[in-house]
């Protein structure tokens, strides 16, 4: 079972096991790859040079879409430009984060972070949980709520993770959201 | 690529080149300053929000707070405002910390 981070004067520091560590390490590298899809091959020279994309498209995935919203609701040359010129750094950032994270889950039950590693836990969190909650339909704060109840309910029943997909997501989610909120709590005290 | 959305502007009216104009031209001192939106999501935590307007924006926990509770009470808040330059370059940050955000020219002042 995990535990909370907390702060201790070795760091933000967190036990987790082998099946969360196995399970977070998966979900990491998977959004990871998500993002990392999207990339361009290096042939386009601009992007080789600058990091410009000369595709401007809102991502079809509405999971990555929301990784990389529409910067202007009012201007949507404004918006592809924003696109041109920030997607392909922002893909790359939260890849190298994702995966950061997962590296400080190859050490064993004891999970210790720094500084650096600690700030690129935080978006991996905040990224595998935006695709989860994506793949859950959380559109609404009522849908949020939904979610939650659904899980108070369904984990009475011990067989409800392998009837339910949906129910194994929620648990997931929630699991997540848990260990951020204690990530966050550690890292302001 | 020249990209359609690149392209439009110049077979269409000289309104956007206009507005161009009169932006560079008031570029030094603005008449109306760009700024940042953070608009209400059903995911992020508002202990996370509040952290990372602290975190980046190096916003005191009140002010940081109040900013929060506005962006989930009332759907968004303004979070910052400059030149479009500055407003771009926060957007792209909170991006990278996962919440959503567009930038804009504020018309109301």
């Amino acid at each position: 079972m995990a535990t909370a981070f907390k702060r201790t004067r070795h760091g933000i520091t967190a036990v987790l096991d082998e099946s969360e560590r196995d399970l977070l390490t998966r979900l990491f590298l998977d959004v990871a790859e998500l993002l990392e899809d999207g990339l361009p091959d290096d042939s386009d020279p601009l992007v080789a040079m600058v990091g410009i994309a000369s595709d401007a498209t809102v991502p079809d995935d509405p999971a990555v879409a929301r990784l990389l919203p529409v910067a202007s609701t009012e201007d949507d040359e404004a918006a592809a430009e924003f696109r041109r010129f920030t997607e392909i750094g922002l893909r790359q950032r939260k890849s190298q984060n994702l995966r950061t994270a997962a590296a400080t889950l190859a050490a064993g039950d004891d999970v210790v972070l720094d500084d650096a590693s600690s700030a690129a836990w935080l978006t991996a969190l905040t990224d595998v949980r935006l695709v989860l909650a994506e793949r859950l339909e959380i559109r609404t704060d009522a849908d949020a709520e939904a979610v939650h109840e659904l899980l108070e309910g369904g984990l009475e029943d011990s067989d409800a993770d392998d009837e339910d997909p949906r129910a194994w997501l929620a648990a997931v989610y929630d699991f997540l959201t848990w260990l951020q909120e204690t990530l966050v709590h550690a890292l302001s005290k | 690529m020249i990209t359609a959305a690149v392209a439009a502007p110049v077979s269409a009216t000289t309104a956007p080149v206009k507005e161009r104009q009169s932006h560079a031209e008031t570029s030094v001192e603005p008449e109306h300053p760009w700024v940042t939106i953070v608009w209400n999501d059903p995911v992020n935590l508002m202990s996370y929000v509040t952290y990372v307007f602290q975190t980046y924006f190096n916003y005191p926990k009140a002010k940081a707070e109040k900013l929060m509770r506005q962006v989930h009470n009332e759907g968004k808040a303004v979070v910052s405002s400059g030149t479009r330059e500055e407003m771009e370059r926060d957007t792209e940050a909170m991006h990278g910390y996962g919440l959503w955000a567009t930038f804009m020219q504020d018309k109301s002042g």
